[in-house]
């Protein structure tokens, strides 16, 4: 898993076929800090969290996911999606301070 | 057979696994009698306490959630409750003219009890999300889901949490 926050990986199946459904994973390093814990030294530490995620393919959004921080860290989330086109996937997460984080994968079907 | 031979003995730990089994999963299940203890997922698990009907309502309304096409996926036992996994998979359609519009993750004793919604178009497919969630202690998790024609559907499964997840 990448260690900076915010880096993030989308894997797509090896082969994909037109039309088919296929399951798409993405994984983002975030701390998805709940704001109810504490540091040795007694300070809270603040809730950091995404709370948003978009997925865009092509020029279509087909999914928008409202998080809190009751994802787990690093969180991972693998969704259905029917492959239907070729054509750029881009998620984009956003978390409650600010911070916006795009990756992309492009959808290419497999020529036999 | 006599009492206490390994062939009984190995029934009987099959069958007390089974039950208890049963008993996590929150399955009917068939007593040695043959009584039918019914303790869901048919009936969707008692509403534990204010916090929880106030999500509910905020989200669905007055609309009745009906118990099927909605199954949740979790351990029964989840050691770590910093990372439990959730698989929620749905047959309901998901076709231009009525589909999923948006899947609704619950857990009854977190501090946000609405943990997570994921809003969805037919692009999607037939449905299937997972991901990892935080759970404080042992208790129901609600997947409910709602369609474009304003049904409501529900899958709840028990997952028993060894360590707390929340702080």
């Amino acid at each position: 898993m990448p260690d900076v926050t915010g880096d993030a990986r989308i894997r797509l199946p090896d082969r994909i076929v037109r039309g088919e459904q296929i399951l798409v994973s993405a994984i983002i390093s975030h701390p998805m800090d709940t704001g109810f814990f504490r540091t040795r030294d007694g300070d809270p530490i603040p809730a950091y969290f995404i709370n948003e995620v978009t997925i865009v393919y092509g020029d279509q959004q087909v999914a928008r996911f409202e998080w809190t921080s009751g994802i787990s860290r690093d969180p991972l989330v693998t969704f259905s999606l029917k492959a239907d086109r070729e054509a750029p996937l881009t998620l984009t997460w956003k978390d409650n301070k600010g911070g916006v984080y795009r990756q992309s994968a492009d959808i290419a079907f497999t020529t036999t | 057979m006599s009492p206490g031979s390994p062939q009984s003995r190995r029934s009987f730990v099959a069958r007390s696994a089974g039950f208890l089994a049963a008993l996590l999963l929150g399955r009917d299940v068939l007593t040695p009698g043959g009584r039918l203890l019914a303790i869901g997922p048919d009936d969707p698990p008692a509403i534990p306490n204010d916090i929880v009907a106030k999500a509910l309502k905020d989200r669905f309304g007055d609309r009745q959630i009906r118990t099927g096409h909605v199954q949740l996926d979790m351990p029964a036992a989840a050691e770590d409750g910093r990372v439990v996994p959730v698989i929620i998979e749905s047959d309901l359609p998901m076709t231009a003219d009525e589909y999923v519009k948006g899947v609704h993750l619950f857990v009854d004793h977190n501090p946000d009890v609405h943990v997570a919604g994921f809003y969805l178009t037919p692009a999607i497919g037939r449905l299937s999300i997972s991901t990892r969630i935080k759970m404080k202690r042992s208790t129901w998790v609600r997947a409910i889901v709602e369609t474009t024609r304003g049904e409501v559907w529900a899958g709840y499964t028990r997952v028993n949490v060894t360590l707390n997840g929340c702080g």
